[in-house]
């Protein structure tokens, strides 16, 4: 006689985790930190290009803000203490 | 106060005049405030950031104003004329000035990077941090120019 199986638990978990929305890493801008050094800033946490890089801090001087990262809050997290570190406004978002 | 660049990559200031030095001791002043909570008020309440992050930042922060202040008062005693602000040490001189720039901002809100004429500000007290605002913002400008180079 053939074993009945157990539920494969490990899809579910899957599935859970493709429609989890993940977190994001917001700039925010500010009146004072001067531009090339937020430019600088994102060099070096994210490891991002200069052109990404400035392309990101164009994005929060004229929109207000930016999504510069998203994935898991821990690691976020982690990005957000880097940049706050080098006091910029930062903040982690839920993605709609 | 002139200021330039030296040959090994760092930044002298020269004060010329005892105004000159009150500025540079004003910085400490200037930048002594709760700059690590405002970052938590970013942050919403299940990151913890106050009873973590914050006290990390609280003594970072410390720690850069502690430094450049240390480097004024031995620049002002010593026998060298003036300040000379080194390459390992321009992160901490950046950083300091730029609490000073933020807790400017968040006590008067000089409001944008574009240019003001000063002789609108009619509150002596506002008017001088508006100069040292101004002042902290150049010193910073020159750090990224020609020290902080990668």
């Amino acid at each position: 006689m053939k074993a009945v199986e157990a539920p494969v638990k490990k899809s579910e978990t899957r599935s859970r985790e493709k429609t989890d929305k993940p977190w994001q890493v917001v700039v925010l801008d500010d009146p004072v930190n001067l531009m090339e050094y937020v430019s600088r800033v994102l060099i070096r946490v994210f490891g991002f290009s200069k052109e990404k890089a400035d392309v990101l801090m164009m994005a929060v001087h004229e929109r207000g803000r930016a999504i510069v990262w998203s994935g898991g809050r821990e690691k976020g997290e982690m990005y957000v203490n880097q940049l706050h570190s080098a006091q910029l406004n930062a903040t982690l978002e839920k993605a709609e | 106060m002139t200021i330039a660049p030296t040959v090994s990559g760092g930044l002298k200031l020269l004060p010329e005049e005892e105004q000159d030095w009150l500025v540079l001791f004003k910085i400490a002043d200037d930048a002594d405030g709760d700059l690590a909570r405002h970052f938590a008020g970013l942050m919403d309440e299940d990151s913890m950031w106050e009873e973590i992050v914050v006290p990390e930042l609280d003594h970072e922060f410390s720690a850069q104003r502690k430094k450049i202040m240390k480097a004024v008062f031995e620049a002002r005693d010593g026998a060298e004329e003036g300040l000379v602000i080194e390459r390992k040490d321009a992160e901490d001189w950046y950083g300091a000035l730029n609490q000073a720039r933020l807790l400017l901002e968040e006590k008067y809100r000089f409001g944008s990077r574009e240019p003001r004429d000063p002789n609108e500000i009619k509150d002596s007290e506002m008017r001088s941090a508006y100069f040292r605002n101004d002042f902290y913002g150049t010193v910073q400008s020159l750090l990224l120019e020609y020290v902080m180079v990668d």
